[in-house]
C-alpha cells in the first residue's frame, strides 16, 4: 500500500485522507482511532450505531449472553464479547471488576465495603455497581495505591 | 502464588479464632481440664480445615447478590453447626445439654468475628481507594489550572 506524508504549514489544519476500497475495514479503523488519539467501540441502540470513545463509557455489562455499553446517561448494546472488550481496553482506565463487568476507574466517585465481602463503587452519575473482592487489587494498582 | 498467600494466611486467622474460642470455653466451664499439647493442637487443625471447606457453600459460578450471600451465610453456620458439634462431642470438648449451647454460641461468635473481621479490611482498604481517587481528582484539577 502506498503512504503519502505531506508537510504543511503551521497555519493549516492537519487532517488525514484515507482512500481505501472498504471504509469498514479493520485497518481503515485502526486509522480513525490513531487519528482521533481515543480507542472506539460501537455501541448501537434502536438499530443506530454509535460510536463511543472508551473515556466516554462508564462501564461494560454482560446479561444474559448479551453485552451492554453504559455512559453517563445511556445504555448501548454492544457485539463484543467481555473478554473482547477487556483485551480492547488492555492499558486504559477501564478494569475487570466482577464476573460480568468491566468499570471506568475514572468514573468511580468513592467505594464503600459491604459485609459480603464485596465493594460498592458509586458513580459519577449516581449508579451503583459491585466491585469483587477478586478484582479489587486491579483496582488498586491501577489507581496507584 | 497469591491465592495460596491468601488461604494461609485464611487457615491461620481460622486456627486462631478457633484456638481461643475453645481456650476461653474450657477456662470458663472447665479450668481444671487438661488437653495433650499435640493432640489438642492437631484437633484445631481438624475444625481448621473443615471450617475452610465448609467455604465452597460459597462459590458461585455467578456473582452471588447480597440475599443470595446471606442465604449461603446461614447455610454456612449450619453447616459449621452441623459438622464441628458432633465432632467437638466426639472429642469430649462438651458434654451436657448446656454446652452444647455455648459451643454452638461459640461458633456463630466465631462465624460472626470472622465476617466482622473481613468487614475491617475491606474498610481499611475502600478508605485507601477513596483517598487516591481524592488524590487523583486534585492532580487533575491543578493540571487543567
Amino acid at each position: 500500500m502506498k503512504v503519502t506524508v505531506e508537510q504543511i504549514d503551521r497555519q493549516c489544519e492537519e487532517e488525514m485522507i484515507v482512500r481505501c476500497h472498504d471504509p469498514g475495514a479493520a485497518w481503515v479503523e485502526s486509522v480513525r482511532e490513531a487519528a482521533s488519539g481515543q480507542r472506539m467501540i460501537c455501541g448501537w441502540r434502536e438499530d443506530m450505531m454509535r460510536r463511543l470513545k472508551l473515556s466516554e463509557v462508564f462501564y461494560f455489562e454482560v446479561v444474559d449472553d448479551r453485552s451492554f455499553v453504559y455512559t453517563q446517561a445511556e445504555v448501548f448494546e454492544a457485539k463484543e464479547k467481555l473478554y473482547e472488550f477487556e483485551r480492547l481496553c488492555a492499558g486504559s482506565a477501564l478494569f475487570r471488576c466482577s464476573k460480568s463487568m468491566v468499570l471506568n476507574t475514572e468514573k468511580i466517585d468513592y467505594v464503600r465495603p459491604s459485609l459480603s465481602g464485596r465493594f460498592e463503587a458509586v458513580l459519577s452519575n449516581g449508579e451503583k455497581v459491585v466491585v469483587s473482592r477478586k478484582y479489587v487489587a486491579d483496582l488498586k494498582r491501577m489507581l496507584g495505591v | 502464588m497469591k491465592i495460596i498467600t491468601l488461604w494461609i494466611r485464611r487457615y491461620v486467622t481460622v486456627y486462631g479464632i478457633i484456638m481461643l474460642c475453645t481456650f476461653f470455653m474450657c477456662l470458663l466451664f472447665n479450668p481444671a481440664s487438661e488437653l495433650p499439647v499435640v493432640t489438642y493442637f492437631g484437633r484445631i487443625m481438624v475444625f481448621t480445615l473443615i471450617a475452610l471447606l465448609s467455604l465452597s457453600v460459597y462459590y458461585s459460578k455467578e456473582e452471588l447478590t447480597v440475599k443470595a450471600w446471606w442465604v449461603r451465610t446461614v447455610l454456612h453456620l449450619l453447616l459449621l453447626e452441623a459438622v464441628l458439634l458432633p465432632l467437638a462431642h466426639h472429642w469430649g470438648f462438651w458434654q451436657s445439654g448446656s454446652d452444647i449451647l455455648i459451643y454452638a454460641g461459640f461458633i456463630l461468635l466465631a462465624e460472626a468475628l470472622w465476617h466482622l473481621a473481613d468487614y475491617g479490611l475491606s474498610a481499611k482498604t475502600a478508605a485507601q481507594i477513596n483517598e487516591r481517587i481524592r488524590k487523583n481528582r486534585l492532580d487533575q484539577r491543578t493540571r487543567k489550572d
